[in-house]
């Protein structure tokens, strides 16, 4: 009952969510971590924000850094995070626990460990409900059978009475949902929600999320490591590398006119239906950058196919687009611009005189 | 794919920065340095010119009273009852007390390794046998086991005359290899069943080894760390298991341990702390070495089951 | 309920084994006839005496018929008699056996009430000064057996402080609590420690571990306060080691029973397994290991049933096979 209440008294003024250079850094044994390094950005209520990158590009501690979940120890939080016009990034995890589930949930990517093996169901889906809405356990039961219905599980009077290890890996991920969903939040954060499952369910889960997020006016922030899992499923895109956003844009922008050679990269490393069996995927060489010792210069450099000698010196900033000021980049010499298409040919003249 | 994790290992990390390395460090430190020192008094108790012999008496004016010094400069821990140096009867019991402890560990770790590595090896009716033998040892309370075997041996020996040899050590030292023979055999056992599925023990059988090679040449050295850590944790145990006996009057009547010390001297503790509580201090100092040391181990070996 | 039938089975199996081991045990070494009964006599009694005796108590049949002589009485609730004391073996443990269990029962409890919430904060404050503290005290304790650590609390709260008798009177709750309170506790203090120490360690580590665990940081992340992230999702995963080892250490607190026993001069059933065991009493003896057997055993089969019940993994686990 107060699901819809919540989402219809929502004000929509102003973003939701904004970031504004966004650090958080570990301080660990070996040297200071730069995990997130400098982030800006700004997700307007009921959109959905895609961050793709590498393993290693803090795409995932910047969810967390904008949950709060951090580990207290060594953790070095800098930056303004605006979350419903209130500065929530210097708050306690004390202080968090209000926001937590109740306006800003999020989703994990392992649906197999992430659900409390000793617990049923629908005590684990009802326990928010009774923690911030101070429901009776009988209305927070009732609820959470409600929600089990909305995330399309069968019989789920039957179901909010059995324990995970009873459910397959699509089901716990569907549970998963109807948890984060049970306060109404109006910020969703899913952390590679799809990583884990088989292929033929990734795709109904993130309709999943999609439906749901349009019915209760919710926002998303879609943390992944796959370009094709963003696609459909975002209103814009930012690509992470090493610690850094380096490009920013619409979705639809993003693929039609991709600035940063990382990004093409990401989406080079796609296989396509298209391609004969035996294709060789591209990979891109080398490694995520350290984040104790961060390259000089552009941080792709050391990776980048279309590397000059500015890139290894000169760091670049992040720069809107001449045909479109939201979409923003962080590279000197841009898929599309003449040095890069003269790299481009030097590079294919190369490869075939090697072959 | 190495930083695969590279992010959540960053948090990790972050979470172990500051660990209690130094005190830990401390501890073991201790340890060795206690059980040294103790081992080489021990060891030339006889050479040793501070070390009274076994023997000696502390008179005053030619008599031999009992507690005569408290501990001071004449006699270091004090004297006890018959005004022997405490000081020197401990070193004295430490060396029979390390002998029986070391003898018997080696005992349950020889039996209790071999049935462990063969039950877990062999797995099937093997396993099962070994299992039921380890339960029945289990069942009995250690301490009524240990005391029912001491007994029986001493009177069995009297009527089984081929038995005579057995010295008090040695009965001592047998019943408490018996008693770790269960735990040892339980934690090889389950140490050998995660080896044999291992790929290099995998291969080896796959390529046709026989299987005494493969429990010889491959599981035997690899469950090195794990019977060296439980052996150094099981020899607290074991020392404290044979103080008890002895306090509960079945320890070895020449060299006296440790236990026999604390019983002889308990009833006059309002009279005289030090017979008492120097005996205890020894016990407790090498039960706690050995503890630190087997921790130390367990934790740089990574292995989970050294609490026996 | 196939597994725990088959639990059964192994107790049963083990039961009988152990109880037949330790009769034959008694028995070595007597080959003459009326040995068994000259043993318990104390060797100085005249041969028809002991030949009486031995008839009495069918002595001289094998032993398998000896055994099942002695099982079925003990099935029927009459546990033998003790030679030596010349009563029965029922009637010698009467007034012994409470003592021995308040002994058990409450240095258990105690050691729980103390581990719990000590290992919890630990693991939660991981790495702080409490927890340092913790693990150092849990380190000293485990080293403490009761043979050491009982004259250091004698010294302490009897010669020192004289807060409590030397002796540990035999008073039961229902007569005088407060006595009875200050009897036992002493004698419980001295048993719980260590086993506070041993069970604080193994539920500290077992905690830390659980909390690294992705259901946990969901759990915070629904804005489940701390306090209830731990003790309802952090502990309750965590407590198998900690159910274990109490099954081992049941058998410990007899052994420590033994000690204390002696340490405060209580009529327990450890002084009588002691003095029986010493006195080659051998129908107390076979008798009381045999209970003692039994009560271990069956609390452990107790223990996992209790896995089942907090675990429904383990229970539906069990409902398959």
């Amino acid at each position: 009952m107060s699901i819809s209440i919540q989402a219809a008294t929502r004000t929509s003024d102003g973003p939701l969510l904004q970031l504004e250079d966004v650090r958080t850094h570990f301080q660990t044994p070996r040297g200071l971590v730069r995990a997130v390094d400098g982030v800006s950005l700004t997700l307007e209520r009921g959109k959905a924000l895609g961050i793709v990158g590498e393993s290693g590009s803090g795409k995932t501690i910047l969810s967390r850094s904008i949950m709060g979940l951090l580990p207290t120890r060594g953790t070095i939080r800098q930056g303004s995070i605006r979350f419903e016009g209130r500065e929530i990034g210097g708050l306690s995890r004390r202080a968090m626990r209000d926001v937590w589930g109740k306006e800003m949930a999020m989703i994990f990517q392992d649906p197999m460990t992430s659900l409390n093996p000793l617990m049923k169901i629908g005590a684990q889906i009802a326990e928010p409900l009774r923690i911030h809405l101070d429901m009776s356990r009988s209305d927070a039961w009732a609820t959470a059978e409600r929600l089990m219905q909305d995330v399309r599980i069968p019989a789920p009077g039957r179901r909010l009475r059995q324990y995970p290890h009873e459910l397959s890996g699509g089901m716990r991920q569907r549970i998963m949902i109807a948890i984060a969903m049970a306060c109404g939040p109006t910020l969703l954060l899913a952390d590679e929600p799809t990583t884990a499952l088989d292929v033929t369910v990734q795709a109904q889960i993130l309709d999943l999320l999609g439906e749901q997020r349009r019915d209760r006016n919710m926002s998303l922030l879609l943390v992944t490591h796959d370009l094709g899992v963003v696609a459909g499923h975002t209103d814009e895109i930012g690509v992470m590398y090493g610690g850094k956003l380096v490009e920013m844009a619409p979705t639809g922008e993003l693929f039609a006119n991709m600035k940063m050679p990382y990004t093409e990269a990401l989406l080079q490393s796609i296989p396509k239906l298209a391609d004969a069996s035996h294709t060789r995927l591209n990979v891109i060489g080398g490694r995520p950058p350290d984040l104790v010792n961060p390259p000089i210069g552009c941080r792709f450099s050391p990776r980048c196919p279309y590397v000059q000698d500015r890139c290894r010196e000169e760091e670049p900033p992040l720069v809107p687009t001449v045909e479109d000021p939201r979409h923003t980049y962080a590279c000197w010499y841009p898929v599309g611009s003449p040095e890069y298409h003269e790299t481009k040919a030097r590079r294919q003249r190369e490869a075939e005189v090697a072959a | 794919m190495t930083t695969a994790i590279a992010a959540t290992e960053a948090t990790r990390d972050a979470e172990k920065v500051k660990p209690a390395r130094k005190q830990r460090h401390l501890g073991w430190m201790f340890g060795t340095a206690w059980l040294v020192v103790l081992s080489v008094c021990a060891l030339f108790a006889n050479q040793l010119p501070f070390i009274r012999t076994y023997d000696a008496k502390i008179k005053i004016a030619g008599k031999a009273k009992g507690y005569n010094f408290g501990p001071g400069w004449t006699a270091w821990l004090g004297t006890d009852n018959s005004s022997h140096d405490v000081f020197a009867r401990c070193i004295y019991g430490a060396r029979q007390t390390l002998i029986i402890g070391i003898g018997a560990t080696i005992i349950g770790l020889t039996v209790g390794g071999l049935l462990g590595v063969i039950a877990g090896y062999y797995r099937g009716w093997v396993d099962r046998v070994v299992s039921v033998i380890v339960d029945c040892l289990l069942a009995m309370p250690a301490l009524l086991l240990a005391l029912l075997l001491i007994q029986r041996t001493d009177q069995i020996k009297e009527t089984i005359t081929a038995l005579g040899w057995l010295t008090r050590t040695e009965e001592i030292t047998v019943t408490l290899g018996v008693l770790a023979i269960a735990p040892f055999a339980r934690i090889v056992r389950a140490q050998t069943l995660g080896l044999r599925e291992r790929d290099f023990v995998l291969a080896a059988r796959s390529l046709g080894a026989k299987s005494q090679r493969v429990i010889w040449r491959e599981i035997m050295p690899n469950l090195v760390p794990a019977m060296v850590t439980v052996a150094v944790t099981g020899l607290g145990i074991l020392i404290a298991a044979e103080g008890t006996l002895a306090f509960l009057g079945l320890g070895v009547p020449r060299p006296q341990t440790w236990g026999t010390m604390i019983d002889a001297a308990r009833d006059d503790l309002s009279k005289a702390w030090w017979a008492t509580m120097f005996p205890c201090l020894f016990l407790f100092l090498t039960v706690l070495s050995f503890n630190f040391i087997g921790d130390h181990l367990a934790r740089k070996f990574d292995i989970r089951e050294a609490a026996v | 309920m196939r597994y725990f039938l088959q639990r059964l089975l192994q107790f049963a199996i083990v039961f009988f084994l152990v109880t037949f081991g330790v009769m034959v045990f008694m028995r070595i070494g007597m080959n003459k006839p009326g040995d068994p009964a000259r043993t318990m006599l104390g060797g100085l009694v005249p041969d028809d005496k002991a030949a009486a005796v031995n008839k009495q108590y069918h002595l001289n049949d094998n032993l398998f018929s000896q055994y099942f002589f002695w099982l079925t009485k003990m099935f029927r609730g009459d546990f033998g008699i003790s030679v030596q004391q010349n009563v029965t073996v029922a009637n010698y443990m009467k007034g012994r056996v409470l003592v021995t269990f308040f002994l058990g029962f409450y240095s258990l409890l105690w050691a729980l009430i103390i581990a719990v919430p000590v290992a919890v904060y630990q693991a939660y404050r991981r790495d702080s000064n409490f927890d340092r503290a913790g693990n150092l005290f849990s380190f000293l304790f485990v080293s403490l057996p009761a043979l050491v650590l009982a004259p250091f609390i004698i010294q302490l709260f009897v010669i020192r402080l004289g807060w409590f008798p030397r002796i540990s009177e035999k008073v039961m709750p229902w007569q005088d609590l407060g006595a009875h309170f200050k009897n036992f506790f002493l004698p419980v203090l001295v048993l719980t420690l260590p086993l506070a120490a041993i069970f604080s360690r193994l539920l500290r580590a077992d905690i830390v571990q659980t909390l690294q665990s992705d259901f946990i940081t969901l759990a915070s992340a629904k804005g489940v306060p701390p306090s209830r992230v731990l003790w309802t999702h952090a502990l309750r995963n965590s407590l198998f080691s900690l159910l274990s080892s109490v099954g081992v250490q049941l058998g410990a607190i007899v052994g420590g029973a033994l000690v204390v026993e002696q340490y405060f001069t209580m009529k327990g059933m450890g002084a009588l397994l002691l003095t029986s065991i010493l006195s080659k009493d051998l129908f107390v003896v076979q008798s009381v290991t045999a209970i003692v057997v039994a009560v271990v055993s069956l609390a452990n089969l107790l223990i996992d049933l209790l896995y089942a019940v907090i675990d429904p993994r383990i229970r539906h686990a069990r409902a398959l096979t």
